[in-house]
C-alpha cells in the first residue's frame, strides 16, 4: 500500500542558518493513528506545521494523498489541528467557532448544525455548545478544538501535544476517548509527543525522532493489542526498552553508580 | 463548574489581593457611591457657606424647573454633545491608523510616533487658542482640538491592541484556511474591540473636557459657551447649573450607554472553571 502521508528529507530553517528539521523521512499509511516521539525542542511541532502548510521547508517533501503540502494550492487536501493550546476564538461561542472552520472549508451551510452537533455529541461536550469558550475548563476547550478538528472532514488529524498541559486524570480520559474515536471513524492522525508511554498507548507505530535539528531515530512497530490500559505491563516493558534506546541520543545519561 | 458553586455558596469572601473598599458592584459598592456623593453635597453646602461664590443648594434645586423649561438650552446642549460625538469618531479613525502605522514601525511609523508625542504634550487650552487663531471663531476649529486632544491617546492604546496580536490565533486561521477578510473580521477586529471600548471610555470625558474649553474661546453656542455668559454676569446659579447639567450629561453617558456597551460586546469574557 502506498503511503497516504509522505515524509522525505525533510529540511526546516527558520533563520536560514540554524535547521530545526534536517532531513526528517516519515510514511504513514490511510486510517492509522501514528505517534511521532522525541524530546522537546527537537522540531516534532514543526514537521506538523509543514504538513500543515504553515511552514516551508528549504528541502525535501512533504505530502498528504499525493498533494504537495509545501506548495499553495487549492486542491490541497484539508488537515484538522489540534494545538497543545486550544486556540479557540474567546469571542465567539463553542458552535461559532465551529462554523468559522466549516465556512473556511466551503461545507454547505445547511450541513453545519448537525455536524456541531454530532462532534460535540461525540466528544461528551454538546451541552456547551452556546457557551463562551473562556467559561470551559481546560479539558473542554481541548475537546472543542478536537471537535473544530474532526468537523472538517479532514483528509489527516494533526495533533500537537493536545493532552500535555491538562490533569492527568483528564488527560487520560481524553487519550482512551480518542482511540475510541480513531477505532470508530478510520482517520488518518499524526499524534506528536514527547511522553513515550502516551506514544505507545495511543499508536500502532511510534516515529522516533532525534534531539533537535531532528532526523529520523527509529520506526517502532508497538505489537500490543486493544483495547489497552494505560498502566499495562505491556506498554511499561516497552516504555522501558524505548526510554533505553533513546538515552543516550537525546542527550540524557545514566548517573553512575556509586 | 464545582469551583464556581463554591465561590457562589462562599459568601462574598475578599479575593486575594482584592480590597474592601475597591467595589464589587454589590451592596458595599453603592454604599461607598452613596457616601462619595454625599461628600460632594456637604462640601457644596460647606462652599456655600464660606464663600459668595457658592450658591446655595437650595437656591439652585429651585431653579431647576424653570431652567429645564427654557427651550433654547437643549440647543446648546445638543451642540456640545454633537461635537463631542462627531470628533470623537474622527479622533478614534485617526488614531486607528496611527496606531496601525506606529505598530508596523518603519519611516511611517516613527514619523506619526512623533506626531502622537507632540499631540500629547500640547496642553488643551493652548489648542483651544491655537485653533482660534488658524480657524478663527468658526465650528470647525473646535472639532480639531478635540481631534488633536483625544487621537494620541486613542492612537497608544490601541497601538498595544495591534502589537498584543495573537500570533497563535494567526497559525490557526492559517492552517484552517480563513483567508485574508475573514482573518480581519473573526479574528483582527475582535481582538481589537476591547482596546477600541477603552479608547472610547477613557476619551469620553477628556472630549467634553476639552469641548467646553474650546467653547470658551472659539463659538458662540454649546455648554461651554453658555458657562462664559452666566460667568461675564456673575450669575452664579446659572453656572451651577450648567455644571450640573454638564456632570449628568458626562456621567449618565458613561454609566447608562458606555459601560453597559461594553459589558455587553465583551460577554464572552469570564472565569474558566
Amino acid at each position: 500500500m502506498s503511503p497516504y502521508i509522505e515524509v522525505e528529507g525533510l529540511k526546516v530553517s527558520y533563520d536560514g542558518e540554524h535547521l530545526a528539521l534536517d532531513g526528517v523521512d516519515m510514511d504513514v499509511t490511510e486510517n492509522e493513528l501514528v505517534a511521532v516521539l522525541g524530546p522537546s525542542g527537537c522540531g516534532k511541532s514543526t514537521m506538523l506545521q509543514v504538513l500543515s502548510g504553515l511552514l516551508r521547508p528549504i528541502a525535501g517533501t512533504a505530502r498528504i494523498d499525493g498533494k504537495d503540502m509545501t506548495r499553495s494550492s487549492s486542491d490541497r487536501p484539508r488537515v484538522g489541528y489540534v494545538f497543545q493550546d486550544h486556540r479557540l476564538l474567546p469571542w465567539r461561542t463553542v458552535a461559532g467557532n465551529l462554523e468559522l472552520v466549516l465556512e473556511a472549508a466551503g461545507i454547505p451551510k445547511a450541513e453545519w448544525d448537525v455536524r456541531i452537533d454530532r462532534y460535540l455529541d461525540i466528544l461528551q461536550i454538546g451541552q456547551f455548545r452556546d457557551a463562551w469558550p473562556m467559561r470551559l475548563s481546560g479539558g473542554q476547550r481541548q475537546r472543542v478544538s478536537i471537535a473544530r478538528a474532526l468537523a472538517i472532514d479532514p483528509a489527516v488529524v494533526l495533533m500537537d501535544e493536545p493532552f500535555s498541559t491538562l490533569d492527568e486524570v483528564t488527560a487520560r480520559t481524553m487519550r482512551q476517548q480518542l482511540v475510541e474515536l480513531w477505532q470508530e471513524s478510520s482517520r488518518t492522525i499524526v499524534f506528536v509527543t514527547h511522553s513515550i508511554r502516551e506514544a505507545i498507548f495511543l499508536a500502532d507505530r511510534v516515529v522516533i525522532l532525534t534531539k533537535g535539528p531532528a532526523r529520523l531515530l527509529e520506526d517502532v512497530e508497538v505489537p500490543i493489542g486493544r483495547p489497552r490500559r494505560y498502566e499495562d505491563a505491556d506498554i511499561t516493558e516497552l516504555e522501558s526498552q524505548i526510554v533505553d534506546r533513546v538515552m543516550g541520543v537525546w542527550g540524557y545519561e545514566e548517573p553512575a553508580a556509586a | 463548574m464545582a469551583s464556581s458553586q463554591t465561590a457562589s455558596t462562599a459568601g462574598p469572601l475578599l479575593q486575594p489581593g482584592r480590597r474592601w473598599w475597591s467595589g464589587d458592584g454589590s451592596g458595599s459598592d453603592r454604599l461607598l457611591s452613596a457616601l462619595g456623593l454625599l461628600s460632594f453635597v456637604a462640601l457644596w453646602w460647606f462652599g456655600s457657606l464660606t464663600s459668595d461664590f457658592v450658591p446655595p443648594i437650595g437656591e439652585v434645586l429651585d431653579a431647576v424647573p424653570s431652567f429645564l423649561t427654557e427651550e433654547d438650552i437643549y440647543a446648546d446642549i445638543a451642540d456640545s454633545l454633537t461635537r463631542v460625538v462627531v470628533s470623537l469618531a474622527v479622533a478614534v479613525f485617526v488614531g486607528f491608523w496611527a496606531a496601525y502605522l506606529m505598530a508596523r514601525r518603519g519611516f511611517w511609523g516613527l514619523v506619526v510616533a512623533r506626531y502622537v508625542d507632540l499631540a500629547i504634550g500640547l496642553p488643551s487650552t493652548i489648542a483651544a487658542l491655537l485653533a482660534l487663531f488658524i480657524f478663527k471663531r468658526s465650528e470647525i476649529g473646535v472639532f480639531v482640538v478635540v481631534v488633536i486632544a483625544c487621537f494620541p491617546f486613542v492612537a497608544i492604546t490601541l497601538r498595544q491592541g495591534f502589537l498584543s496580536l495573537d500570533r497563535r490565533l494567526s497559525e490557526m486561521s492559517g492552517v484552517y484556511r480563513f483567508g485574508g477578510i475573514s482573518q480581519i473580521r473573526n479574528v483582527t477586529i475582535p481582538h481589537l474591540v476591547p482596546f477600541t471600548l477603552a479608547s472610547i471610555r477613557n476619551e469620553y470625558a477628556h472630549a467634553w473636557r476639552v469641548v467646553v474649553i474650546a467653547e470658551l474661546f472659539a463659538v458662540n453656542s454649546g455648554i461651554g459657551w453658555r458657562f462664559t455668559q452666566a460667568y461675564d454676569r456673575f450669575l452664579l446659579v446659572d453656572v451651577a447649573l450648567w455644571l450640573l447639567v454638564f456632570i449628568v450629561l458626562l456621567l449618565g453617558t458613561e454609566y447608562m450607554i458606555l459601560r453597559p456597551l461594553e459589558r455587553w460586546v465583551l460577554r464572552w469574557r469570564g472565569g474558566a472553571q
